[in-house]
């Protein structure tokens, strides 16, 4: 029939398939990801700075030092002078020299630590998350005892025994005793990673253990092993200084720690010299600040909730247009949504998510929002909602959300309280997610109760069991904690808790998907049977058409955050009119229809960053021409349905469609 | 049940490897201090407490070491931890139970306030995401974290003791008072303790804060508290109830440990400020080569830290119920 659309050009590469095994493309790149997240990070920056001038500073103090430290010669206990910005020692050396000259020892001890314990911390912990069993039982008891034997004092019971020690034995001493944090993120690193699919095929292809875990684990874990050595490092300094200070070292080794001994040991708080003990202070302070902050970076390079991103609002390009209508909403409508657009904010900017959406409810009526996975139909449902918000941090950029006439929209956080779950609830994918892990079912009920009405204890108990009986659930398990419910009972009993107020709209994001298909049905049949008893009006966000099929009123199919169809179900699916409904409609087996071959879709949606220039389906449409590149269809009313295709356009209707044309 | 079971073989195991621990690194380390030490003890004490030494210290060659370290079990087990060369002729015990009262409320007390101030902050910082709060606190609080606290001791001393005069400079009490159950003592103590308070919560405020607000970041994008929003809660119930309550859980553990590191934590602002408690008295041990005491010290200090453990899995039981019956 039609040739395979040619990849968009501007595509990146990689996206395309069959371009060499993906792992290739995502080991070399970590390095360079990594250098372009710390460049970007400001107290990266300043760590990285302050550690660059401290290593200046260690590898040639000579060349900086005004002064010899050792050098005795000047009136001992001056005070800071053009000559001496910190003044002289008790023993009339210079301070400022002897605090460059201290640099040396401190990032020696920090650098040599942090390198021994994160190779202890690598291989402990790698090899107990890799290999597991009683490997993993025995070396994870060994971190663990590590872990809460109280490090500080057991170091002092040491250097108590081996007093006046140096830098070697303060060094593996650190070391030794300071992995064992490390080792346990490794291993739960490690733990997780097991299970991923690049390893099972290292696996498969038989390769040895030690290679796996040198070129398969190792380089995704960078930035883990990267803060276990700043964070080792950190700590060296501090307790390096620490065991200096009391005097558990070499008294004449030249550090910071043991100026702070000799300014302590020659009282120079009492003395009115505070510059002996100040500024060594300033410089462990600073040392330890540069590690803390790069490990804090890292932090944040290695977890993207940490990031916070602002919406650029004039970098939105929506489609069509951005005016709203003004016409009070017509009162047989629960709801009318109007040119609804959201966007989210990207590192590489604005992504339209929701893309100038509108659409009525009646009440009473059952809508079904079909489409792909990331095609936005959750976006969509949440921002009717309201419920934009981490992780869907999208932002309502244009449109109205009329719910019972009032725009939803422009309403406050306050406002919007008032109205959530009486008039509106909400019934999620996962309950297992939804539901708050450490509170009762009933807890759960009781707050919600709480914030709407005035009901007594007694009462929200007698409502809580009402709504469990609606949903088939003995209300013995009213008391029970989410995680002792089965899967199904768990997802019944988010719905009972969504008609704890009998609302007139409840709005469900995929509430079956979590369940088989004998689960599915049979939740489908009774939310069916509670519509029909209960008339409220229903949102209905499912991937899965045949789901909805004899359920739903109307359908919404959304396909890259548009409006591709609209209209009634049992239209949709005897004559589909837009290509991409069709599509889907072969992906799903019909239980009851005859026995087809399934076609599905070839291809996935497009990036919503990069959409294609014209008909956003083209790419994977087997009827697309030459327009279809080009232009951007509008919505159609064809038959009263709404169709976004040039296919049912009045004069390209008249003619039969050409055909691949690419 | 197998939870309990797992957790209580844990504490066994770490026990039996603090004690070897210190059977052992007397015997490990090159030189003879530990000799050094028994010829200064000889006349001093009684042949029998003479050999109790011996043996916990391994100087006496002619037993074997397998002899010895049972011996040495035997009398830690039975709680004979020997006689202090110190506080000669005072019993360990003794003495230890002496400083423990002071590390306990001082450290003990400040180790709460900054637990609970810094979880506080860091939940409220996480909560108002993104505002001059939330933008400024990280960054400063990495910072002090960083921060040797031994020299902010010095610090704090050398300004509002010397420079201002507000509070006394040094121990634990003015040895003027009578120590004793009355007010003056009682005023005159916290008086003392306030200035290494505000060391201590000011150095370990800031760990609580960062991972407070990572964690309750990273919780603020469960779906739970979506459906929180979705409910109609008032804020401050979605903050506590769903975000707070679920964010804390990963924090109890470490709280218990620090709870723990209580007894031996402060060791160097206690060393600056010459509070009479158990890391000063653990220092002076050290000080004076009075290893009797410093062994007895670092296996309460672990002691305690294993008990807090324990108590943290407690806590965590209860605010947790998959816990409960995950074992």
């Amino acid at each position: 029939m039609s040739l395979p659309t040619v990849a968009d050009p501007l595509e990146p590469a990689g996206a395309t398939v069959g371009s060499g095994p993906p792992e290739e493309a995502t080991r070399r790149s970590v390095g360079a990801d990594l250098f372009r997240s710390v460049a970007r990070n400001k107290k990266a920056l300043v760590g990285l700075g302050l550690l660059l001038v401290f290593a200046v500073l260690a590898i040639i103090p000579g060349q900086i030092a005004p002064d010899n430290p050792r050098a005795k010669i000047y009136p001992p206990g001056l005070g800071p002078s053009a000559h001496h910005i910190f003044g002289t020692t008790a023993y009339g050396e210079d301070v400022f020299s002897q605090l460059i000259f201290g640099t040396r020892q401190s990032l020696l001890i920090a650098l040599l630590v942090g390198g021994l314990a994160t190779v202890i911390a690598v291989v402990v912990g790698v090899s107990a998350g890799y290999l597991g069993g009683t490997t993993d039982g025995i070396l994870s008891l060994i971190t663990d005892v590590i872990l809460v034997i109280p490090i500080f004092p057991l170091i002092i019971v040491i250097a108590a025994y081996e007093r006046n020690s140096g830098l070697f034995t303060l060094v593996i001493v650190l070391g030794v005793l300071g992995w064992s944090y490390g080792a346990r993120q490794l291993r739960s690193q490690t733990l997780s990673l097991r299970t991923r699919d690049f390893l099972e095929a290292a696996r498969v292809r038989g390769e040895r253990k030690s290679y796996v875990i040198v070129h398969e684990i190792l380089p995704t874990m960078t930035s883990l092993i990267l803060a276990s050595f700043l964070g080792a490092a950190l700590y060296a300094v501090l307790f390096a200084a620490g065991l200096q200070f009391i005097g558990l070292g070499d008294p004449n080794s030249q550090s910071w720690g043991t100026m702070l001994y000799w300014a302590e040991n020659n009282e120079a708080l009492g003395a009115g010299m505070p510059y002996w003990a100040i500024m060594p202070g300033v410089c462990v302070a600073l040392l330890g600040a540069a590690f803390a902050l790069m490990n804090y970076a890292f932090d944040e390079i290695s977890s993207p909730a940490l990031r916070l991103r602002k919406l650029e609002r004039k970098g939105v390009d929506t489609d069509g247009a951005e005016v709203v209508e003004s016409r009070p909403a017509d009162p047989k409508n629960i709801l009318e949504v109007r040119n609804l657009s959201v966007s989210y904010a990207s590192a590489a900017g604005p992504v339209v998510a929701v893309d100038d959406v509108s659409f009525e409810l009646a009440k009473g009526e059952f809508l079904g929002v079909v489409g792909e996975s990331a095609c936005g139909k959750s976006t969509l449902v949440y921002a009717i909602a309201r419920l934009l918000g981490a992780p869907l941090a999208g932002e309502i950029t244009n449109g109205q959300v009329l719910f019972k006439g009032q725009d939803m929209v422009t309403l406050s956080d306050k406002q919007l309280r008032h109205i959530r779950w009486r008039d509106y609830s909400v019934v999620m994918q996962s309950a297992m997610n939804a539901l708050n892990p450490v509170l009762t079912v009933a807890a759960q009920m009781r707050d919600a109760c709480e914030a709407h009405s005035t009901m007594t204890k007694r009462q929200i108990e007698e409502r809580s069991k009402e709504v469990l009986r609606l949903v088939s659930i003995d209300p013995v398990h009213l008391h029970s904690y989410p995680h002792q419910l089965s899967g199904g009972m768990r997802q019944r009993a988010m719905i009972a808790m969504a008609l704890l107020f009998t609302p007139e709209l409840i709005v469900m994001d995929e509430p079956t998907s979590a369940l088989d298909v004998v689960g599915q049905r049979s939740l489908m049949v009774q939310i069916k049977e509670l519509q029909e008893q209960l008339g409220f009006a229903v949102i209905f966000v499912t991937h899965d058409m045949s789901l909805v099929r004899h359920f739903s009123d109307r359908l919404l199919v959304m396909y890259a955050a548009q409006v591709a169809e609209l209209g009634r179900t049992r239209q949709l699916f005897e004559k589909p009119l837009h290509p991409y409904t069709s599509g889907l409609l072969e992906a799903f087996p019909s239980i009851h229809g005859p026995k087809e071959h399934l076609l599905g879709i070839p291809g996935s949606p497009p990036d919503l960053l990069r959409p294609p220039a014209g008909c956003r389906f083209a790419p994977r449409c087997p009827h697309a021409f030459a327009r279809c590149e080009a232009e951007r269809p509008q919505l159609l009313e064809v038959d009263g349905e709404l169709v976004r295709c040039f296919l049912h356009e009045p004069a390209t209707v008249q003619e039969p469609a050409k055909e691949g044309v690419a | 049940m197998r939870f309990v079971a797992r957790r209580l073989g844990f504490f066994l195991v770490t026990l039996w490897a603090a004690v070897t621990l210190n059977f052992l690194i007397p015997r490990l380390m090159p030189g003879n201090a530990a000799i050094a030490m028994m010829s200064r003890y000889k006349g001093r004490l009684n042949p029998n407490a003479l050999h109790a030494l011996e043996i916990a210290f391994g100087v006496n060659a002619h037993q074997s070491l397998v002899h010895a370290y049972f011996t040495y079990l035997g009398n830690i087990l039975t709680g004979h931890f020997g006689t202090s060369l110190t506080f000669f002729p005072d019993t360990v015990a003794h003495q230890v139970l002496q400083a423990l009262p002071w590390t306990l409320a001082l450290v003990g007390t400040t180790t709460i306030i900054a637990f609970v101030l810094g979880t506080a902050i860091g939940l409220v910082s996480a909560w108002r995401r993104g505002t001059v709060l939330d933008g400024a606190l990280p960054p400063l609080f990495v910072i002090t974290s960083a921060f040797p606290y031994f020299w902010l001791a010095l610090l704090a001393i050398w300004l509002f003791s010397i420079k201002l005069g507000w509070f006394p400079e040094s121990g634990g009490y003015d040895v003027t008072t009578t120590v004793g159950w009355n007010w003056t003592f009682f005023t005159d103590a916290v008086n003392h303790s306030l200035l290494p308070a505000l060391t201590i919560v000011v150095t370990a405020i800031g760990g609580w804060i960062l991972t407070m607000r990572n964690n309750t970041i990273t919780v603020l994008t469960e779906d739970y508290v979506r459906m929180a929003r979705a409910k109609g809660l008032k804020p401050h119930r979605i903050m506590w109830n769903y975000a707070g309550r679920n964010a804390i859980l990963p924090n109890l553990v470490g709280f218990a440990m620090s709870l723990g590191f209580v007894v031996g934590g402060a060791i160097l602002v206690e060393f600056v400020f010459n509070y009479p408690g158990v890391g000063w008295m653990f220092l002076q041990s050290v000080e004076n080569q009075d290893y009797a005491l410093m062994q007895a010290l670092f296996l309460l200090i672990t002691v305690a830290v294993l008990i807090a453990i324990l108590a943290a899995d407690v806590a965590t039981a209860i605010l947790d119920p998959r816990t409960r019956e995950r074992g």
